[in-house]
């Protein structure tokens, strides 16, 4: 479903990614792993558009996609919850995901008609299923930390991904939060079918969660492979999985 | 057309760009440090030209009177910054850029009352001194002495303003924290006064444009409005912050101002503002690299 | 459908304002009629200028330009061609348009201070040429006596002809910021990046508010020349841009009928104030200054939040959050 090869993205006179490799297959779960500035939130930023690599290539569906603006990538079916929440802050929950569902339906240029009489049932379900449905009239800015997390990944499922990019999805969440923002991250891959694509510092949910593993290091792939064979891997094992829990 | 004459037009119109330049390095010094664009700046400009003609008076509008009115003015200026910066400015800085626009468009509505209250509107002028009156002959070229005194000042500024921000304490502190100002809290400067002193120095380049000015117009209730557009014009094409986008956008403006009146009389002080729209679709950000 | 959209309660009062203000002319005296007109026309121009500003996000510094542009329209037409009068007022609103589209073109590449300012340039630029093209403009002189139909010349008659126009304006824009495109504005004002990375193409959509901004803007600049049968080159001169947003700020930006409230206070005290003091932009400054110190959120949005507050109350740990991002 994605491919990407050989990217590579430098900032001033910092390499962020140096030809990181990265293959999902659809309907798949997929982890990116790695030390702290290893390229990971880059690599994303690159697939979704936000940055244009210096070179490299990114397909979706074999279709090249690299260097597209993100609103164009985002139609094609990708979408992305960022690492910190990244919401609309003065808009309601509710609006927060029907803007979203709106951009999807291509109503964001729909001038006269009433927006709270439309897209009602999409949103509805999406604040369902992210079990946000009881806070649906609050301020965004108002929400707990954990809450504007799960908004978050809500907004991207707005767009009707069939691939989620998911940076550090339990990041600063309490324990409670972490168990419900998994369950609901495998309970889409489940339910609707999407393709999962995140990274995260917790290994055991890694390891627990994900079909297929990526390791990066200094911007550069080491291993994607199988939780199995990630786990085996000697040069994984040195650079990371040997430094405790990193 | 007589090419002397044109010559003679390029250089009073690179002389009047010396003051814009002047006037633009203290808008984009203070943009650039403090991150604010200042409004009220072409009304300290006007305060500047104002006070130049008090001093000068005060003299009999002798020559001593107009070096006198050169130096004190600016300090006038300076105070006047001081006390904003001290009593309102400051605390400010963590609102948004819209607050702070509006913030000093207050100060200029203020300013420009008290200009009226203080000097009436009746149009002022001040003598140049004896030495920079009357035109020179150069390569057979007629030029004011003025113009090529403004010839002079500019430079002196441009590297004064290089020497203030690389080479003194002050100045990399103050790009230091104008990148990050926390960081530079952190270090335990007092960034506070550092932001009174760059906005002190920047106003402070507006009044002494003002006293520049002065000998070469009429001083009026009103002069504020083109120049404080000219300069703001002129940080953006130069590069928001960048001393030395501002003289380039300054010579840029200048000249084509001169061009103009050589061919369009009617519209040649349209003509910079073409100019300016040219650059910045080639160069959306300004010619020179933001200090932002 | 207005139900859906409109409290009762609001609908109510709404109903009752337009009531009196439809029957003031009957009793009240000419001036009052004029003045209230020319609150009306401001108060449009602030609320075009509030679509893009406070629901945007966009620092549309130099907004008057297509205030003056559609006053200028309409005074050109009139007095250069022999076009009737109703062509000259719906010329206004489309000219303005397609000057909102030329510069917006230009800004939408930027963001924030460096819009802002591009903005002011261009808007400049189209103000020298009104200023300074005497055989088309008249310059600084500006254009007088523009024709008008008999019955719009009386207060009487141009008050509600301009009442009318307004409201019909205000209506639209209340819709326009109820519906989808006014939602994903918000949401472009809020996060304009996010936006992006859910499928929007914010240039696109804020070229399309400049654009439905200069028109209204156009409409109040239209306005203006009928009531005044006068324009002049003050019209687009950014002072008066300055002058709207604080208007703005003054009712409070994230307000609907905030900058209504902002005009109609400037332009109360303007009058008022001009009577006793030749020093009037002193005043606006300080009321300025103060505003910004102590009612950043203008008055309606202080109202607002205090009706928020008081709603809040039973949830005291909500608030707490709130105020922490």
């Amino acid at each position: 479903m994605l491919r990407v090869e050989n990217i590579v993205k430098s900032f001033d006179d910092f390499t962020a990614v140096n030809g990181a490799q990265l293959t999902v297959a659809d309907g798949a779960l997929v982890a990116v792993i790695g030390p702290n500035g290893a390229g990971k939130t880059t690599l994303f930023n690159l697939i979704i558009g936000l940055f244009k690599p210096d070179r490299g290539k990114i397909t979706f569906d074999d279709k090249d996609i690299t260097g597209l603006p993100p609103y164009e990538i985002c139609r094609r079916g990708i979408a992305r919850a960022f690492q910190i929440a990244n919401i609309f802050p003065r808009l309601s929950v509710f609006e927060n995901v029907q803007v979203a569902v709106f951009a999807q339906q291509r109503q964001s240029r729909n001038f006269l008609q009433p927006a709270h009489t439309l897209a009602r049932a999409e949103t509805n379900a999406i604040l369902e299923s992210a079990g946000l449905q009881h806070k649906a009239r609050h301020i965004a800015s108002a929400l707990s930390h954990g809450d504007q997390r799960i908004l978050e990944i809500a907004i991207a499922l707005g767009s009707q991904p069939r691939l989620l990019i998911l940076d550090e999805p339990t990041a600063g969440m309490s324990p409670e939060e972490t168990a419900t923002t998994m369950s609901l991250v495998k309970q889409l891959a489940q339910t609707r079918g999407i393709t999962i694509l995140f990274c995260e510092h917790d290994m055991d949910i890694v390891f627990s969660v994900a079909q297929s593993i990526m390791v990066m290091r200094h911007g550069q792939t080491i291993i994607q492979g199988t939780p199995e064979q990630v786990r085996q891997n000697r040069q994984v094992q040195e650079a990371y999985l040997g430094g405790a829990d990193a | 057309m007589d090419p002397s004459a044109v010559i003679s037009l390029l250089l009073v119109g690179l002389a009047r760009a010396m003051i814009l330049f002047i006037v633009s390095a203290g808008l984009t010094f203070v943009l650039g440090v403090l991150r604010v664009p200042n409004v009220a700046h072409g009304s300290l400009y006007m305060i500047g030209a104002f006070v130049a003609f008090t001093i000068a008076t005060a003299f009999g509008q002798s020559s001593a009177g107009f070096w006198f009115a050169l130096i004190l003015a600016p300090l006038v200026v300076a105070a006047v910054a001081l006390i904003i910066e001290r009593g309102l400015l400051s605390h400010l800085y963590q609102r948004e850029h819209l607050m702070l626009i509006l913030f000093t468009f207050g100060l200029m509505l203020i300013l420009n009352d008290l200009v009226k209250l203080i000097w009436g509107a009746e149009y002022r002028s001040v003598t140049p001194p004896e030495i920079l009156d009357g035109a020179v002959t150069l390569f057979g070229f007629n030029i004011p002495r003025y113009s090529l005194f403004l010839l002079f000042v500019g430079p002196l500024v441009a590297v004064g303003l290089w020497f203030l921000s690389n080479k003194t304490r002050l100045g990399k502190i103050a790009r230091a924290a104008s990148v990050d100002r926390e960081m530079v809290g952190v270090l335990g400067i007092n960034v506070s006064w550092v932001f009174a002193a760059a906005f002190v120095i920047g106003c402070a380049l507006a009044g002494l444009g003002g006293a520049l000015v002065a000998p070469t117009t009429s001083i009026s209730l009103g002069m504020d409005l083109t120049i404080i557009i000219e300069s703001f014009l002129i940080v953006i094409i130069g590069g928001l912050g960048n001393t030395w986008g501002a003289l380039i956008g300054s010579i840029l403006f200048g000249v084509s101002q001169s061009l103009g009146l050589l061919f369009f009389p009617q519209f040649a002080i349209a003509f910079p503002y073409a100019v300016v729209v040219i650059v910045l679709l080639l160069r959306p950000r300004g010619l020179l690299r933001s200090a932002w | 459908m207005l139900k859906a959209l409109v409290e009762p309660r609001w609908l109510v009062a709404t109903g009752i304002i337009l009531l009196g203000l439809l029957l003031i002319p009957f009793g009240a005296p000419l001036f009052y009629i004029y003045i209230l007109s020319v609150i009306f026309v401001t108060a449009l121009l602030a609320m075009s200028l509030n679509l893009v500003l406070g629901y945007g996000g966009i620092y549309q510094f130099h907004h008057a330009v297509f205030y003056g542009v559609g006053a200028y329209t309409v005074a050109l037409i009139l007095t250069r061609t022999s076009l009737p009068w109703w062509i000259a007022l719906l010329a206004g609103p489309f000219v303005a348009a397609a000057t909102g589209l030329i510069i917006g073109w230009f800004c939408v590449r930027l963001t924030k201070l460096y819009f802002g300012m591009l903005q002011i340039s261009l808007g400049s630029l189209v103000w020298i040429i009104v200023y300074r093209w005497y055989d088309v403009t008249g310059g600084d002189n500006g254009i007088h006596d523009i024709p008008m139909p008999e019955w719009l010349t009386t207060f009487q008659g141009a008050y509600y002809f301009i009442l009318a126009v307004v409201v019909v304006c205000v209506g639209l824009m209340f819709l326009l910021i109820k519906s989808p495109f006014g939602a994903t504005l918000q949401a472009i004002r809020d996060n304009p990046q996010r936006c992006e990375a859910i499928g929007i193409n914010v240039r696109h959509h804020k070229l399309i508010a400049i654009v439905i901004a200069a028109f209204f803007g156009g409409v109040a600049g239209v306005l203006f020349a009928t009531l005044e049968r006068s324009v002049f080159p003050g019209l687009l001169f950014w002072v008066l841009s300055l002058e709207i947003l604080v208007m703005c700020l003054l009712g409070g930006w994230f307000t609907f009928a905030g900058p209504i409230l902002g005009a109609a206070i400037v332009v109360a005290l303007r009058t008022v104030a001009s009577r006793y003091t030749d020093y009037w932009t002193m005043v606006l400054g300080i009321i300025l200054i103060l505003l910004i110190f102590f009612l950043p959120e203008g008055v309606m949005g202080f109202i607002q939040e205090r009706v928020a507050a008081k709603n809040k109350a039973p949830h005291p740990q909500r608030v707490e959050e709130g105020s922490g991002s």
